[in-house]
């Protein structure tokens, strides 16, 4: 399913009866592209808005100061992350389900977990950064901070297996059932976190957005444009890496092919 | 204290914009050798350059 | 399928009985680690009583991973794999019976290892029976977790790096709920214990049933 690929170069070709049906195509794969442009488009500019807003405009809040300003882009980031996690595994369960399974479905969910890597990563380095100043050390064993850096390792596995290389299908399978165990493992992590912390009575405020702050006025639209923009900027890079996936995919298929008629074309001179 | 702040946004969307520039690059080679070879592979008037867009069969 | 699965563990089990690769090699590891760990945290026994739980899981852990190369590693012998896939044993018996064959030489390797730890950590094993009951919880799990991974690792090339990468994040809330569970027993008050028990089991449950779902499919993979 080429859904989002480039409109590809043809040499002057005789003109086909069933060109009307590839001229569809295409022109649904342009609107795809389109679409997708915006997203990358009104991303970029509520990026931009976010980051004039709260590094500017916002006022620095009673107890944390300015640093309420990193409240911005934390919480978004850690939202995508999960987020991503969660269409990797969504895509992941309907690859497995015989009646929607489609490489579109793997590619996606490759695609959403390397996305989703990257905001994890985020995730963990900003809240690191917010610990320092706050609560004097880079890392705390927060339920919500250690299981995102649980996710982060569980990430790496599975992009770890989707290196592993095999036939298209083979590999779609392996990894969707990866990503199932380690999805469910995730709600699992988090209990026996919580449960963890409360034996040794640790103080419960480390959650940046549950802490003493009252967010209002024009913190609270500044914190919305950010998980708005950053959800529209995770979907705009999950469609040009799906589409990357794609043309990979095609590559390989397309190569052997190749190699294949040469093979023949050898063979009869 | 406000160098905490400024840190954290640069490197959060410094990382952002790497990736998503590394994203679109390799997209753009992969989509250049792929029109490449089927290019070469048409002139050379192998099955493999088909177009993969048309309809099979008919 | 729990025929099929008596019958896989009982191969497995025999295999060890003749070759006692697990005896002979992963026993002797195991202790290693065990002294290794007193090592690093010095001769200074208090750390080591504190911390004792907490090392005999991760030394548990390190040892699921050896056992469960070795269970796979059985199979790619004489095209074993293929033979297993061509018997027409339902592939959740399999994957049962490959489990539970790892699960028993853990729990032996635990009892073990329990008793040196305590040797060496100067740990007295109160309330062992809640210690057992632990151990034969949290096994469930890791052998169930192992087993998958072990099969989507044994099919690659690359299955000695990507098991320990694939298995020890997922095993995560095993090891708290054991330590915490084993620290409560140490110390006398097995009912602190309970809710890690049950999330042990909850844990143990559910990979148990997604893996006998799942094996299949990697057997039929080449």
């Amino acid at each position: 399913m080429t859904l989002l690929t480039t409109r590809q170069e043809t040499p002057d070709d005789a003109p086909r009866p069933d060109q009307d049906t590839r001229g569809q195509g295409q022109r649904a794969s342009r609107r795809a592209s389109h679409i997708l442009s915006a997203f990358g488009f009104f991303g970029f500019v509520g990026l931009c808005f976010t980051v004039w807003l709260g590094l500017w405009i916002t006022p620095p809040d009673e107890f944390m100061g300015n640093l309420v300003r990193l409240l911005y882009v934390h919480p978004p980031l850690a939202w995508v992350a999960f987020l991503a996690y969660g269409v990797a595994f969504l895509s992941s369960l309907a690859y497995l389900w015989p009646r929607t399974r489609s490489l579109v479905l793997d590619r996606l969910a490759g695609a959403s977990a390397e996305v989703g890597v990257v905001f994890t990563g985020l995730t963990l380095v900003t809240g690191s950064i917010w610990g320092r100043p706050t609560w004097g050390t880079y890392w705390t064993w927060d339920p919500l901070l250690t299981t995102t850096a649980l996710l982060f390792v569980l990430y790496l596995g599975y992009l770890a297996l989707r290196q592993v290389p095999g036939d298209a299908e083979v590999r779609a399978r392996r990894c969707a059932i990866g990503a199932l165990v380690a999805f469910i493992d995730v709600p699992i992590v988090y209990f026996s976190v919580i449960w963890w912390k409360s034996l040794h009575q640790a103080p419960t405020v480390l959650d940046p957005i549950n802490g003493k702050t009252y967010v209002h006025g024009s913190m609270a639209w500044t914190l919305l444009l950010g998980f708005v923009s950053f959800t529209l900027v995770y979907v705009w890079l999950v469609g040009h890496r799906y589409r990357l996936a794609e043309l990979r995919d095609r590559e390989d298929d397309e190569g052997l092919e190749a190699a294949i008629a040469e093979r023949r074309a050898e063979a009869n001179p | 204290m406000s160098g905490y702040i400024e840190a954290g946004y640069i490197i959060a969307f410094s990382v952002l914009g790497t990736y998503a520039t590394s994203v679109v690059v390799r997209e753009r080679a992969a989509g250049t050798r792929l029109r490449r070879r089927n290019y070469d592979a048409t002139r050379a008037g192998s099955p493999a350059g088909r177009d993969k867009d048309a309809p099979v069969g008919n | 399928m729990w025929r099929d699965a008596l019958l896989v563990a009982g191969k497995d089990l025999r295999i060890e009985y003749r070759s006692r690769v697990t005896l002979n090699q992963i026993v002797p590891f195991a202790l290693i680690v065990v002294v290794l760990f007193g090592l690093a945290l010095g001769p200074d026994k208090t750390m080591l009583e504190a911390t004792a739980s907490g090392l005999f899981w991760i030394a548990v852990l390190l040892v699921t991973v050896l056992a469960v190369q070795r269970s796979f590693a059985i199979e790619s012998a004489d095209d074993a794999r293929d033979g297993l896939r061509l018997s027409g044993l339902d592939p959740g018996g399999i994957f049962v019976g490959k489990a539970g064959a790892i699960a028993v030489e853990l729990v032996v390797l635990e009892v073990l290892l329990a008793v040196v730890a305590s040797f060496l950590y100067d740990v007295h094993l109160t309330s062992a029976l809640f210690l057992g009951a632990i151990c034969v919880l949290a096994t469930i799990g890791l052998s169930a977790i192992g087993t998958l991974y072990g099969a989507v690792a044994a099919g690659t090339r690359v299955r000695e790096t990507l098991l320990p990468l694939l298995f020890f994040p997922v095993v995560a809330p095993v090891l708290l709920a054991a330590t915490n569970a084993w620290k409560a027993g140490l110390a006398g008050a097995p009912s602190h214990g309970l809710h890690w028990l049950v999330l042990l089991g909850a844990f143990g449950i559910s990979y148990v049933a997604i893996g006998s779902v799942a094996f299949g499919s990697f057997l039929e993979d080449r």
